[in-house]
Formats: structure tokens, C-alpha cells, sequence
């Protein structure tokens, strides 16, 4: 980590403070502008930029691909800082979207015409390039799904019906999202299997030693973040992999918040499940996938019936395809599939240890910006030398109502941040209130766009405050 | 347009006499941060907000020069002659007529801030919630912040309600809403359109059904806990009600009131949390 920040250009100098140089630095844009990027118009404006020794960030390299993002809302221009809710797509996204649509939109797997392969082929593709991009050995590994959410349902309702006994238990944690935690409600009821779940040290991280002693030889699994997207901490999916085999449990990684942002290899981890959405990675909305270990997605029963997950259909019964389609009933989103391939790719391209590497300097800067404000409360642990928080905080303001600290946020600053509880209510009420705030980041934005949030949020608390 | 003229004719209703008794001009409510423009690296300023105008259902300006009459005609009625003619005014003002002021006043504030700054002037003279209506049952669901809601119908046979949030913006949201219902009718309550409050929308933009917009949310959840109080025959409202639209929609809600009705008992059973299902989170015009 050290020398990361070594080598990632330091802001510090230049922007102590992004308010008593702003004005200085529009004018330098516009010299840097003519050799450096050629940013569309709307783009410039904004464009706050090093000196010329310094490198440009991969955030101001970025941004170019998103054009969403050179936009002014509500009279400002925009600041967007909630993509772990979802990602802006880049061009290269867009363009896969449009030109499957344009140029070979038919249905896969059915017609022996020309389309109908080329559009099969261009989903495999993708499915291809998502497995290499988590690196599993066989692409057959890869079901796609609706989202993360379907992804982790199939396995409840599909692995977790046929497997799960009255007794069984089940090891979550407090911090897991809905989405990892309602479909194991419901098939605990089904099954009379029993959840269980780790709560925070207090460090404010889900409690590993905790885990460790709640495994045993009724546990049949573990279902984890690998990193919160509320707390920023990551868990040590590794290491829990090897707890949980040692007891014969299998392991389901619920992985929307790392695969956007760093190397996932689900044969490192060695993970049974692992899920993702295509949305949160530069993909489109609508699909999503799940990584299973091929022998374990043999032993599974389908989870939805259908069109393409059958091989011969009688009147009184069927006999199932091979996974993925086994898993894959009705037409896909083929698309979708294809432009998150796409996705993949314009990832790749750009390198996700260069994407980590900027978003863990990027984290830091928000974390030291944001915690020193004052009567800022942001949860999650302290980032240190060996404490690596994702590129997000969830705060709360003394006395002030996150959404109302939003609303403003975004009428008054145009910056987006979200409020709520993110899907993660009982973490919530573990940490003793109703919502949070949240700002999270993504390899397109910039320290000068957390300079501004935190200008925006200063002036949105006394403009609060003067009213009390 | 004729809403000046109407506005005239309503202003002294359109004054609650609870803001007049409890809102206290003091110099840090009056000192509102102005904002810096943008990116730009001005330190916040604190400037006299010309805007302060808290008079429900008022029209506003922004350009206090050529700021209509009533407005400053209200800052010196007095909290009796306002409550009086608040009393004497509400059996014949309309929630649809306090409605539309308050849809003239929010269309009035072009700058979000100030419909922002509205807002916040509304919660606090919205009336204290006791702690014993902070229940879970009176909880508006579907908000991202928490309000709960009282209702009660009095001996004469109108609703009652109170709220409270921990959020001040939804608390001016719950201010607004109960100026407008607080004393009507059950019919009409159910009479109002979500969609009518879409423009008084602050930080919601669109469409007014977004899961997350609390004007939204309390109306539905005033609507359906008034409906155990409504029978249902409305007819008399739509012979008082001169106003053309609410005619024009007439269809349209007899549409949903039959729905409403049709279901009436599983609608009732279930949870608050199915009202964001029916069909009155849609908007079916053309
Ligand atoms: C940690 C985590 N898990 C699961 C999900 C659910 O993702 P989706 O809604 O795309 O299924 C999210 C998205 O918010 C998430 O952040």
C-alpha cells in the first residue's frame, strides 16, 4: 500500500483545499486542455488539473468515457458518488448495447440462422470474458442471472432446498446486504435450517474470531460480503474458505462490491459460490451472474423451469440440461450479457490493480477529508497501514437526517450521494440508527470532486444548523 | 390566471395560526447561508433570506419589491384573527382550494433552495407529536426517513391528523399535508391526487410515485387509514367542488375508489407497506 501512494500522484500540495484555488485553476485548464484529452466541451469546465509534472489521475483519464458525467444538475455540475449503488457505463458499454441491437439482435441457442449464431456466439463470448475476468477455469462456471440478487436465490432455492436439513446452520453476518439475508430467511423456514450471525468487533468489522467459533459440523454454509457496502471493510474470504471446508461447509461469496473494484480470482479464494452484478462494474442493468464450482452446479437442481434449461421434455417429466443452461430458463439478457462482456473487457483494459490501486488512494482522501469535519460520525473501521477501506463512507451528521442532507446535497451542489439504510437494515440497527449517508466512489472520480462534496456537505450542515 | 384573485379571497386562511403563535423571527432563522455559486471558493455567507415568507399557501417572490400584498398583510394578523378566521373559513375552504395555494406558492419558488428553505419554515410549526403516537403501527413505511402519523376522526366527523419525523424536510412535508387535510373531510382526503403534490416536489424530480418521496408516502398513508371513516359516497363533495378538474378527474376516481373498495378488505388486512402497490402510486394519463 505504501508504495502505491508513492507512486500515485499526490494532490496534497496542489489541493489543500479545494476552495481558495478553484478560480486560479480554470484558467490552467484551458492550456492543459489542448494537448491532453479530447474532452468533450461540457467537460472542460470542470477540469481542475495538476501541475504539469504530475501525471494525470486515472479518474480525469476516465471520465472522457462517461459522458454522463459531464452534465450539470439543478444548476451545478454534477458530482456522482453513489455508484456502489450502480456505475455510469462507458461508451465502449453503450456501444456493445447498441450494436448487438443495430446489428444481430436474435434469440440464442435456437435458430441455425446467421444472427441467431452470431448473437450465440457473442454470448458465449461474454460469458467467456466474465469467467476470465474472475478467473474461473471453465465458463461453464458462469450462470447468467438477473443480478446479484437472482444469483444468490438460485443457490438458496436451488442448493439450499436440497441440501439444508432442520438443524443445519447457516453463518451470515450483520453486515450482509438484504439480498444475503431474505432468501436465507426464507429457505430456513422452508428447511428449518438455522441463521446465525456474526456481529462487529470493535473495530467495527465483522468479527472474525466470532465466525470462527460459531463453525462447526452443523454448518453446511457461509454466506459473506466480501467488502461491505456500507462498513468499506473487506472480510478475508480466503482464510473463511478454509475455515469452512475444514467443517464441510461450503462457502457463497456475495462479491458486488469487490469485482467492480479489485483483482477477484475465485480459484485464489477458492470460493463455492460467488456472486456479482453487471451494474455496479461498468455493465448494464438486467444481468448479473453467479460463479459456481462446476461439480457442485451438477449436483443442483434447476431453479426456474423452462425454455433453454431442458434437453427432452415428456408430458410427465424433463431431463435437465447441463449447467449453465440448466439454470438459465427463458431467453437471456442477451444484449446485456454481451455489454457487460464488454464491460469486462473495458475494465481489463484499464487494469483492475491500477483501478484498486487509485481507488485505495482515493478512499484515503475521503476518509481524511470527510473525518475531519466536524461531528461527522463514519462507520466502518479507521483506515491504517494495514486496514485497506473500499472507496466509500457511510456517515452521519450530529442531529442531521441523512436525507435531508442528500436532498440538499443534490438541489443545492448537485452532488449525489445516497441515503437510506442500503439494504442493510439490521447492520443499521446494529450500529444504532436508522439510516446513513453514502458516498461512494469509482475509478472515475477525482480528489477535486471529493473536495467538492466536502465543501457542499460544510455548507449543507450550516445551512441545517440555521434553522435549529 | 385567476389564482391571485383566489389566493386574495383565501388569505386569511392561508396563514395556520400556529405558525403565527409559535414562529419566532429570531435573527438565526432569519440568517439563512446564502450559497456560493457553484465551485466557487466563496466561504458561506450568511444573508437575510428576502424569501422568508411563511404564510401557508402564499404566494411568494423572490423579488421582494414587487411581492404581493397578502403576504405582508399576514405578518400582522394577529394569532387570534387568524385562528377566528381559520375557524370561521375552514367549513367552507376546500383541501383542494388550500391545495392549489400551495401548489401556487411551491410553483412560485423557482430556486430549489427556497422550496427547500419553505420546507424547513413548515416544520417547525408543524404541532408536537406526542411520544405515545411514536409506534411502530403509526409509522409512514417507504420513506428513507422515519415519520409517524396520527389520525383520528373528531365528534364532527373530520380527520384529525399529527406527525412528526426525524428528518426536517419531511417534517415540512408532514407541515404541508396536514395544513391541507387537518380538519377535512374523509371524502376528501381520499380526494386528493398524489399527483397533484408533484409540484411542490423537493429533491424528488419526475414522476411523484418514487418509492422514496414522502409527500407520497404520508398522503397514501393518510388516505388509507381514512378509509375505514369513508363510506364511500362522495357525491356531495363533487356538488360543492366547483373546481373543473377535480370533476374532470372524477372518473378516474371513481376508478380507483372502486378499486380501493373493491379490496377493501384485504386492502385493509394488510400491511402498510401494500399501499405503495395500488394503483394510485400510478399516473394513467396520457
Ligand atoms: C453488497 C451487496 N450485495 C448485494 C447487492 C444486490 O445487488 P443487486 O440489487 O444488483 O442484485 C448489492 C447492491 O446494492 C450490494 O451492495
Amino acid at each position: 500500500m505504501e508504495g502505491v501512494a508513492m507512486k500515485l500522484p499526490s494532490f496534497k500540495s496542489l489541493a489543500p483545499n479545494a476552495i481558495s484555488f478553484a478560480v486560479g485553476h480554470r484558467s490552467f485548464t484551458r492550456v492543459r486542455r489542448s494537448f491532453s484529452l479530447s474532452v468533450c466541451s461540457v467537460a472542460s469546465s470542470s477540469a481542475t488539473i495538476a501541475a504539469d509534472s504530475e501525471p494525470v489521475s486515472l479518474g480525469r483519464r476516465a471520465r472522457k468515457d462517461f459522458r454522463i458525467l459531464h452534465q450539470e444538475v439543478n444548476g451545478s455540475k454534477l458530482v456522482y458518488l453513489d455508484s456502489a449503488a450502480t456505475s455510469q457505463k462507458p461508451a465502449a458499454v453503450l456501444d456493445a448495447l447498441q450494436n448487438y441491437y443495430e446489428f444481430y439482435n436474435s434469440n440464442v441457442h435456437r435458430g441455425i440462422h446467421y444472427l441467431s449464431a452470431k448473437a450465440t456466439d457473442e454470448f458465449e463470448l461474454a460469458r467467456k470474458k466474465v469467467a476470465r475476468f474472475i478467473n474461473a477455469s471453465d465458463s461453464r462456471e458462469i450462470v447468467f442471472t438477473r443480478n446479484a440478487t437472482e444469483a444468490i436465490n438460485l443457490v438458496a432455492y436451488s442448493w439450499g432446498l436440497s441440501n439444508l436439513k432442520p438443524g443445519d446452520e447457516v453463518i451470515l453476518t450483520v453486515a450482509e446486504h438484504h439480498s444475503c439475508i431474505v432468501p436465507w430467511q426464507i429457505v430456513s423456514q422452508k428447511t428449518g435450517a438455522v441463521l446465525k450471525f456474526v456481529t462487529l468487533n470493535e473495530d467495527e468489522v465483522p468479527d472474525m474470531d466470532m465466525l470462527r467459533e460459531m463453525l462447526s459440523q452443523k454448518t453446511k454454509l457461509v454466506a459473506v460480503h466480501h467488502v461491505s457496502n456500507v462498513l468499506a471493510s473487506s472480510l478475508p474470504i480466503e482464510d473463511i474458505v478454509v475455515w469452512a471446508h475444514d467443517v464441510g461447509a461450503k462457502v457463497l461469496v456475495d462479491a458486488c462490491q469487490s469485482v467492480p473494484h479489485m483483482v477477484v480470482d475465485v480459484q485464489k479464494l477458492n470460493a463455492d459460490f460467488l456472486v456479482a452484478s453487471s451494474h455496479k462494474m461498468c455493465g448494464p442493468t438486467g444481468i448479473g451472474f453467479l460463479y459456481g464450482k462446476s461439480d457442485l452446479l451438477h449436483e443442483m437442481p434447476p431453479f426456474l423451469g423452462g425454455g433453454e434449461m431442458i434437453s427432452d421434455v415428456f408430458l410427465d417429466h424433463s431431463t435437465y440440461a447441463e449447467p449453465p443452461s440448466r439454470f438459465e430458463a427463458g431467453t437471456p439478457a442477451i444484449g446485456e450479457a454481451i455489454a457487460l462482456g464488454a464491460a469486462c473487457d473495458y475494465l481489463s483494459g484499464i487494469g483492475m490493480p491500477k483501478i484498486h490501486e487509485y481507488e485505495v488512494e482515493l478512499s484515503k482522501y475521503l476518509y481524511e477529508k470527510l473525518s475531519s469535519l466536524p461531528d461527522v460520525r463514519i462507520y466502518g473501521p479507521r483506515p491504517s497501514e494495514s486496514v485497506c477501506r473500499a472507496a466509500l463512507c457511510s456517515f452521519n451528521v450530529e442531529g442531521l437526517h441523512p436525507t435531508d442532507l442528500a436532498t440538499f446535497l443534490d438541489q443545492q451542489h448537485g452532488v449525489a450521494i445516497r441515503s437510506g439504510h442500503h439494504c442493510a437494515q439490521p447492520l443499521h440497527r446494529y450500529l444504532g440508527v436508522n439510516a446513513s449517508a453514502r458516498a461512494s466512489l469509482y475509478f472515475y472520480n477525482t480528489k477535486e470532486e471529493v473536495d467538492s462534496f466536502i465543501v457542499a456537505l460544510a455548507d449543507t450542515v450550516s445551512f441545517f444548523n440555521s434553522f435549529k | 390566471m385567476n389564482t391571485t384573485s383566489s389566493i386574495s379571497s383565501l388569505k386569511a386562511v392561508a396563514s395556520p395560526p400556529l405558525f403565527i403563535s409559535t414562529f419566532r423571527p429570531t435573527v438565526k432563522s432569519l440568517r439563512n447561508p446564502k450559497f456560493p455559486s457553484r465551485f466557487s471558493p466563496k466561504r458561506i455567507r450568511c444573508m437575510q433570506d428576502s424569501n422568508i415568507n411563511l404564510n401557508f399557501g402564499s404566494k411568494s417572490n423572490p423579488n421582494p419589491s414587487s411581492s404581493h400584498e397578502f403576504s405582508v398583510s399576514f405578518a400582522t394578523v394577529s394569532s387570534l384573527e387568524a385562528e377566528e378566521a381559520l375557524l370561521t373559513t375552514t367549513t367552507t375552504t376546500s383541501s383542494a382550494d388550500k391545495l392549489r395555494l400551495l401548489v401556487t406558492e411551491f410553483r412560485s419558488l423557482t430556486e430549489p433552495i427556497d422550496r427547500v428553505k419553505r420546507l424547513l419554515n413548515y416544520a417547525t410549526v408543524l404541532a408536537p407529536l406526542d411520544d405515545s403516537a411514536r409506534v411502530p403501527a403509526n409509522r409512514v413505511t417507504g420513506c428513507t426517513t422515519q415519520v409517524w402519523l396520527e389520525i383520528k376522526k373528531d365528534e364532527l366527523g373530520r380527520m384529525r391528523f399529527k406527525a412528526d419525523s426525524d428528518s426536517e424536510i419531511s417534517k415540512g412535508f408532514c407541515s404541508c399535508l396536514i395544513w391541507i387535510l387537518d380538519g377535512a373531510k374523509p371524502e376528501e382526503v381520499m380526494g386528493v391526487r398524489s399527483e397533484d403534490l408533484s409540484e411542490m416536489n423537493v429533491g424528488v424530480h419526475g414522476k411523484a410515485q418514487s418509492r422514496v418521496n414522502t409527500w407520497h408516502n404520508v398522503l397514501m398513508s393518510m388516505q388509507k387509514r381514512t378509509l375505514p371513516f369513508f363510506d364511500g359516497d362522495d357525491d356531495d363533495v363533487a356538488h360543492r367542488e366547483e373546481d373543473r378538474r377535480l370533476v374532470q378527474h372524477r372518473q378516474e376516481h371513481d376508478l380507483l375508489f372502486n378499486y380501493v373498495n373493491g379490496r377493501r378488505r384485504s386492502y385493509m388486512e394488510s400491511s402498510d407497506y401494500s399501499v405503495s402497490l395500488l394503483p394510485l402510486d400510478y399516473d394513467f394519463t396520457i
